[in-house]
């Protein structure tokens, strides 16, 4: 293993790799990555991939909209297929208060440029028509929405990066971090010590640790999020179809297995647990069965588990750390970090290289936590 | 939420052996199959066992399986759920079972000891156009020929002169169906050489060093093409032979059925000889879980016979370990540990001694 490096990525997932591209791509040289499982192992391969440009605030409506543009192209660009599926996300609503939020919604996104729009239940049906409209009043479609594979795009960023120079050490795993005068010194792994004056945390689910070995305290937490995938069947539908209130998202993938989650704060497991219970799975099937009630007659053939980063206001930790020199973090990403990568990897090189980024993120940092300008996303499951 | 002392999921020969052992020391037992009827492969298996006389030898698959069944209905304290498939294990030791073909009720069950025997599955061969109707696994066919009197073909190609291909082409022979060739991989015949010889006196060449390396056909199958290979596998240009068949049968051996295990968090270990990941065990056939017990095929690839006896081990050892009394233990585990001792004195368990010698977790104390 190399002994000193200008740049050490903590987490080889999507965030770490796209970061590692984008640095290596506008010119830094001397960048590692540092995974301690295997690339992709962690919540990037666990996700569900899901990536959607319909959220309530402008901030959030702009990074989506611009990781889809980077999406858009990224399989040329990183000459590896992703298996973008555009085929949207149908947004349901159950409640008045909730239409008035997605027409505030669709107004701001409509305003950027994204092409939600509002739907009646009868459209909804034209869209996904096994759809069972029970308790439904209407919903909001962005038909540019999609999703990828997961692992494929971390992988695509992971080679192209090494492609351009950046090396990959899986089954490294960070042990310390050595600081002096409020500076990054070193990394110091089960594989040996790199000097290094930049390190980057971004070790998702294990953020927190990672920034307690460099001293710093994240206000972020670990939390599982369950997904099961039902066998294959023929094409039923294809956007993605998600409700906040009734608390779920699922999608049939174009290889025909239905993959869908549900977010369950009050009784998930806080930690690294990401063990699968028979609850969620039961759970989901009723959604799923309700929704979309011809599922009945379908089988689930898996489950599994990731964790959610959370942060206090469920929106990332982007950004230097104000009393740590060269520690750089994005985290925090609280269930959209797969879907931001593209735009946040791209960012975060800026900040880091250039110190400033093309799209404001100063709102963020992590500063905002005691300064209590906590951002308010309304649209979140 | 049902509750029981000890589950038991897989109705093989294991599985049976292992409800009936630890019942009859009065342990409740929840025997769990997906099997329409109980008794896992040996209600297809029409040959007669080897071994001792405790070990059914001289008797039928069928007949064993006959005789274990009646026992497990002697038996009250054993609840029976068939026609049902295990779906998971989870974190708070619950057990999901889906019963019934279509599968719409989720029952769950908690259990203070798992054992499980949940058997093997048939391994796969890649060749060119392998997914076509006519391709079969020798469990299948034996499925189809010998519990349904269904004859898969009318020439057939066996792959791999392991037992179960050389016992498989000879029951496809009294059925009356032409077996064209059998043909194996490595260079000698994997099964009992007096099985190899009945079925070469009826005409069926066995060639060894070959392997199957496409079939054709538009429907089904229709031809296959065999070739022979070097000592890494590969096949060598020009060693082509062609065979009119409508019927490939894979006898390419069988890998344990351990998600359940890996589910668990069991300790596992991908041993050669025992033909894939298995779960370590010490010699009660506990594995590094404290509640999970392991028999049969699951543990690692072997006959009837040991996967009997492992069953026993585990049904006694699991009972034993809730409470449940038997006088002489030590003596009955020895006895077991014996025999199948015995049972694996021959040459052709020399492998499968070595595979369970990787898997072994010794004990401090005994």
């Amino acid at each position: 293993m190399i002994k000193k490096a200008d740049i050490v990525i903590i987490g080889g997932g999507i965030q770490g790799c796209s970061i590692a591209y984008n640095l290596a791509k506008k010119g830094a040289k001397n960048i590692v990555i540092l995974e301690k499982n295997t690339c992709a192992s962690g919540s990037s391969g666990r996700c569900g991939a899901g990536i959607r440009q319909q959220f309530g605030t402008k901030m959030n409506c702009i990074l989506a909209r611009e990781s889809m543009k980077i999406f858009e192209t990224l399989s040329e660009e990183l000459d590896y297929d992703i298996e973008l599926n555009q085929a949207g996300y149908l947004i349901l609503a159950y409640t008045e208060k909730e239409i008035n939020q997605f027409k505030k919604n669709v107004v701001l996104e409509q305003s950027l440029g994204i092409e939600a729009k509002m739907v009646t239940p009868e459209e909804a049906k034209e869209i996904v028509p096994p759809l069972n409209l029970e308790g439904i009043i209407g919903g909001t479609f962005c038909p540019t929405d999609g999703n990828v594979n997961p692992l494929y795009t971390t992988f695509g960023y992971a080679e192209a990066a090494q492609r351009l120079g950046v090396k990959y050490y899986p089954f490294t795993e960070v042990t310390e971090i050595e600081t002096e005068d409020k500076r990054i010194l070193s990394v110091i792994t089960n594989k040996g010590k790199i000097l290094t004056p930049i390190v980057v945390n971004a070790a998702g689910g294990y953020s927190g640790p990672v920034g307690k070995m460099a001293g710093v305290d994240i206000p972020v937490y670990s939390q599982r999020h369950q997904i099961l995938i039902t066998e294959p069947i023929d094409p039923l539908w294809k956007p993605m179809l998600m409700s906040f209130s009734e608390n779920y998202y699922f999608q049939q993938l174009p290889d025909g297995g239905v993959l869908g989650g549900y977010g369950d704060p009050e009784h998930e497991i806080i930690g690294d647990n990401v063990g699968s219970s028979w609850q969620f799975s039961r759970t989901m099937a009723k959604k799923m069965v309700k929704l979309v009630p011809i599922l009945k007659e379908v089988h689930m053939v898996r489950q599994w588990a990731g964790l959610y980063n959370m942060s206090p206001d469920a929106q990332p930790i982007l950004g230097e750390h104000p009393q740590l020199k060269g520690f750089y973090m994005s985290v925090g990403f609280s269930g959209h970090g797969f879907m931001l990568a593209p735009v946040t990897g791209r960012l975060i090189a800026e900040l880091i290289l250039d110190g400033k980024t093309s799209i404001p993120i100063d709102k963020l940092d992590i500063g905002r936590f005691k300064r209590g300008e906590l951002i308010c996303e309304p649209s979140v499951v | 939420m049902r509750e029981t002392d000890i589950a038991i999921i897989g109705g093989g020969p294991a599985g049976l052996s292992a409800a009936i052992y630890a019942a009859s020391l009065g342990a409740k037992i929840t025997l769990i199959d997906d099997g329409l009827e109980l008794g896992g492969q040996l209600i297809k298996q029409t040959h007669k066992f080897f071994g001792s006389e405790a070990q059914f030898a001289g008797i039928r698959g069928i007949e064993i399986a006959k005789k274990l069944i009646q026992e497990i209905e002697r038996c009250k304290n054993i609840e029976l759920i068939t026609n049902a498939t295990v779906t998971g294990y989870y974190e708070d030791e619950v057990i999901t079972i889906i019963q019934g073909a279509d599968g719409n009720i989720m029952k769950k069950l908690k259990a203070q000891r798992i054992i499980v025997a949940t058997g093997a599955s048939e391994n796969m061969l890649p060749f060119i156009n392998n997914d076509l109707p006519g391709v079969y696994g020798a469990g299948a066919v034996q499925t189809l020929m010998n519990l349904y009197g269904v004859v898969p073909g009318n020439n057939v190609l066996m792959v791999g002169a392991g037992n179960i291909g050389l016992i498989v082409s000879y029951q496809l022979l009294q059925a009356g169906i032409k077996v064209e060739a059998i043909v194996e991989a490595l260079p000698k015949i994997g099964g009992y050489l007096v099985h190899a010889s009945k079925i070469r006196r009826l005409g069926v060449p066995i060639y060894t060093s070959h392997s199957l390396k496409e079939v054709y056909g538009t429907d089904w199958v229709e031809k296959a093409v065999i070739s022979k290979v070097n000592k890494n596998f590969e096949f060598i240009p020009e060693t082509e032979k062609e065979l009119e068949v409508d019927t490939i049968c894979l006898a390419v051996g069988l890998s344990p059925l351990s998600d359940l295990l890996w589910q668990a968090g069991c300790q596992m270990k991908y041993i050669v000889e025992l033909g894939g990941y298995v779960a370590l065990r010490d010699d009660h056939m506990k594995s590094s879980l404290d509640n999970i017990y392991i028999a049969g095929d699951v543990a690692g690839i072997e006959e009837a016979s040991s996967a009997m006896l492992e069953g026993k081990i585990a049904g006694l050892n699991a009972a034993v370990s809730l409470g449940y009394r038997v006088d002489n233990f030590l003596e009955l585990n020895i006895n077991l540990r014996k025999e199948l001792k015995e049972l694996r004195a021959n040459p052709l368990s020399e492998k499968v001694k070595i595979g369970l010698e990787k898997a072994l977790i010794k004990r401090e104390v005994d």
